[in-house]
């Protein structure tokens, strides 16, 4: 942690040194400003080793990335680059699982599926990075065929090199849960086999739960009479996401719904952050994206009972976010 | 001739199958995958009895019927697919020769008595010729029976395979292929399965009886066809070659050569199979077909007596229906599809073929043959069972794909304005009501852009004194379709806590109904 405050610190004094200001207003810096980048340089100056030595070593990974005003795949690109790229994410010769929610007969722009041009970005970062496959499934609720034409995730996921299929019913396997309240789940078997997961779901609201995140989109892996979670539903989630966690969680944003959910339908409850969170922690991601929706971790059970049950990587106290804003 | 007719029979059969297997989604629409219903004979005078009109859509059967007079019941040697079937049907199980048959012919006049009957009924509006329409019973039975059982065979023969490690990824590939374009994305399950697999079998089985059993005696559409071939002028013409081996009499389709006078035909039997001249010793060769200007006439196999005891046992059939009693009870769970016609106009114009459930079961089966459910003319309309399966939201395919429209087609704008229920909660078993714990999944599913179930928060006294903070769903009606979603939904293992009754639903042509009187709602 003290890395990374020294870096803001730097950051912070670049800044009201009028280094970073564009050239324009630099032909135009006054005195008044002089003097205090002088001064300001001054203290840089005597506090640059220190500053600058932990970068020359490798900079620490952040928990997360919180990358925001760009298009999905510009998004993506820039919050893996943040994170080391997806390499440090997949080994070479990978079968990887990417799971978008493609849960509804919607089109993209109305927010209930996730954005099908980041979905297609991701498929290709992972083939690049090495994966060997990249399977790319959900189960529906809307009718399959529909849902997998009208996100138009199938389409775009297939073209850029996934292998995208339809749930197959015979495929499920009976996993040991053994939490709380759920003691086993039908687990669909390519997700249980594959060596990577990355989860992908969409930022929409929810009535029962508040709002629908990572933890919520790992129901589309899920076999069985699914209407059955969503009685007592915070206890049985964090109980089976416990045992199915993904290699990293992306949360997209890019759209969010903010009303209506998840079904949506109505484009006046669509808003447009253009923001894309990305973690390797599960929990930490959907707890991010809180904010959002202008939530506290006490308005959503769901986070709150996983911080609580200890599913996440890290402290969401101290969690490390690197936080970009592109132009 | 026979050569060329049974090339003809398997292209129309494929041509009629493949119409079949594109009425799914996504369905483009530009080649119309009921065009094969309407080349049902039947259809154009049925609607002539209701409206004195007669439709243009109908254009395949109109060119039958106009070319029957000259070239005799063609359409059945070698277009209609039930024949071709039980054509087939007949190979396998070997139907005998007329000599084993020909006992069965006196129940010829069958065919036209129920003809009479289906025309005498319509004539007071009571229509059940469509049971009995062949392509009516060709595709309800596609539908029902062929095309489930087939994508289950196909379905647990591929995924057996796949099991096998070196066959995985090439099964897959192929089940893939299957799955998006021949095979329905879920298996379909229809109710009524056993009878119509009854009905089709009997049909099919009939076979062993005589050849073409169906055709002879039953069939309302040969009837038809067969009284306006009597006169036809494409005859078959015997040399004066014919020994009288009596072999083209004993090998007809439809015994439509009279024993001991094999010169002449039967013009209202004669499918037009050629048949007779396929078999004529080649040395003979006595058989030929030619167009005669002045053709003669065979009568049709109806007497006086027949058509007065006709009459009078379609006005007891007539008198039994309306006396019956109507089950209200059911009649509020009778959820029609999007767009349909109002009932008494439904259940006249509908010919039970099944078009609309075949393309809605890609769904899952929300729409299935209906029972028996308030009065017997129920029987296999099509009716949204929606604890099987919903109204899909961006779906308007029903009304696409009906023969006779009686199921009108809406944009797909209207259709998703156009309610045809209203759901209703059961709180005795709706688990926030009768649980006091949270659920709403019907609520998460709700398609409606505003959606039609809302809850509240309230507080409930648990039994051991606590307080508890659960959702309570209720419905708004003015904004319900009653698609049933949430009865499909429904987590419940039984009933659902929620259903779907015919209640507030808007019939097409019907007038809108009047807004709902404002009254300011309990809950904002």
């Amino acid at each position: 942690m003290k890395d990374f405050s020294y870096t803001q610190m730097a950051g912070r004094f670049l800044k009201t040194s009028g280094l970073r200001r564009s050239d324009n207003e630099r032909v135009n810096m006054k005195r008044r400003d002089f003097l205090l980048s002088a001064g300001a340089s001054a203290v840089g100056g005597t506090l640059f080793p220190h500053v600058f030595e932990p970068l020359f070593a490798a900079p620490p990974r952040p928990h997360a990335v919180w990358v925001e005003n760009g298009e999905p795949a510009v998004l993506l690109t820039a919050a893996l680059k943040e994170m080391g790229g997806m390499g440090s994410f997949i080994s070479r010769g990978d079968v990887v699982v990417v799971k978008p929610n493609v849960g509804w007969d919607r089109a993209p722009q109305f927010a209930a599926t996730t954005n099908p041009d980041l979905v297609a970005a991701l498929v290709q970062e992972c083939l690049t990075a090495g994966a060997k496959t990249v399977k790319v499934f959900d189960r529906t609720c809307n009718n399959p065929l529909r849902c997998y034409t009208n996100s138009q995730i199938e389409e775009k996921a297939k073209s850029a090199g996934a292998d995208v299929t339809h749930i197959r019913e015979n495929r499920f396997v009976t996993k040991a849960i053994n939490g709380e309240t759920v003691k086993e789940w039908p687990v669909y078997r390519d997700y249980l086999e594959a060596d990577k997961v990355i989860n992908v779901p969409i930022a929409k609201h929810h009535s029962l739960c508040r709002v629908t995140l990572g933890m919520k989109n790992l129901m589309g892996v899920m076999g069985g009479n699914r209407g059955d979670i969503h009685n007592g539903f915070t206890r049985k989630i964090v109980d089976i996401s416990r045992t199915i966690l993904p290699t990293l969680t992306i949360i997209d944003a890019y759209r969010i719904l903010t009303a209506n959910g998840p079904v949506g339908g109505n484009l006046a409850h669509v808003k447009h952050p253009r923001t894309l969170i990305i973690s390797p922690c599960l929990v930490s991601a959907d707890y991010l994206a809180l904010d959002l929706f202008g939530l506290k971790v006490d308005q959503v059970d769901v986070v709150a009972d996983a911080l609580k049950h200890g599913l996440n990587k890290f402290d969401s106290k101290t969690l490390n976010v690197k936080r970009l804003r592109l132009s | 001739m026979a050569k060329l007719r049974r090339v003809v029979q398997i292209v129309f059969l494929a041509f009629f199958v493949s119409l079949f297997l594109i009425a799914r989604y996504p369905y483009s629409g530009n080649v119309e995958a009921d065009l094969f219903l309407r080349f049902s004979p039947l259809i154009p005078l049925f609607h002539f009895l209701q409206d004195f009109s007669l439709s243009l859509v109908l254009w395949p059967a109109l060119i039958i019927l106009v070319a029957t007079p000259f070239l005799g019941r063609f359409f059945c040697g070698w277009i209609c697919p039930l024949g071709t079937t039980i054509d087939a049907a007949g190979r396998l199980i070997a139907s005998p020769s007329n000599r084993v048959s020909d006992r069965w012919e006196k129940l010829r006049f069958l065919k036209f008595a129920l003809l009479v009957g289906c025309l005498l009924l319509a004539l007071f509006s009571v229509h059940v010729w469509g049971y009995l329409d062949p392509l009516s019973i060709f595709n309800r039975a596609l539908t029902v029976v062929f095309y489930p059982l087939g994508t289950l065979f196909a379905d647990q023969a591929m995924l057996a395979a796949t099991k096998v490690e070196f066959l995985e990824t090439p099964v897959f590939f192929l089940y893939d292929l299957f799955k998006t374009h021949i095979m329905p994305e879920m298996q379909a399950h229809s109710q009524q399965l056993f009878w119509i697999a009854l009905f089709i079998g009997a049909i099919l089985g009939a076979e062993k009886l005589s050849r073409r059993f169906w055709c002879r005696n039953i069939c309302p559409a040969g009837a038809w066809l067969g009284f306006l071939s009597q006169f036809r002028m494409f005859e078959r013409i015997v040399g004066e070659a014919c020994p009288v081996c009596n072999k083209c009499q004993t090998e007809c389709k439809m015994n439509a050569i009279p024993r001991g006078d094999v010169k002449h035909t039967n013009k209202a039997e004669c499918i037009d199979c050629f048949n007779c001249g396929a078999v004529c010793p080649p040395k003979v060769n006595a058989i030929t077909y030619r167009w005669r200007w002045k053709p003669y006439h065979t009568p049709v196999d109806f007497t006086r007596r027949q058509l007065v005891r006709t009459t009078a046992g379609s006005a007891v059939a007539l008198g039994l229906l309306s006396v019956g009693l109507i089950n209200r009870d059911a009649k509020d769970r009778q959820v029609r599809p999007p767009g349909a016609l109002p009932e008494d106009l439904f259940a006249d114009k509908c010919i039970r073929c099944q078009e609309c459930v075949r393309i809605c079961a890609s769904n899952g089966g929300c729409l299935q043959p209906d029972g028996i459910r308030t009065t017997v003319l129920d029987l296999w309309l099509p009716a949204a069972v929606m604890r099987e399966g919903y109204c899909e939201f961006n779906c308007n395919l029903c009304g696409l794909v009906c023969p006779t429209d009686a199921i009108m087609p809406l944009a797909l704008e209207t259709k998703q304005h156009t309610p045809i229920g209203l759901a209703h909660f059961d709180k005795d078993l709706c688990i926030p009501y009768a649980q006091n714990s949270d659920c709403i999944v019907c609520e998460e599913h709700c398609p409606t852009a505003d959606k039609a179930i809302k809850f509240e928060l309230k507080p409930a006294t648990l039994r051991d004194g606590g307080i508890r903070i659960v959702k309570y769903p209720y419905v708004i009606r003015d904004l319900c379709i009653g698609c049933g979603i949430c009865e499909t939904k429904c987590p419940l293992p039984g009933q659902a806590g929620i259903f779907v009754t015919t209640e507030n639903q808007r019939r097409a042509g019907a007038p809108a109904l009047p807004p709902a009187p404002a009254q300011a709602s309990p809950y904002g």
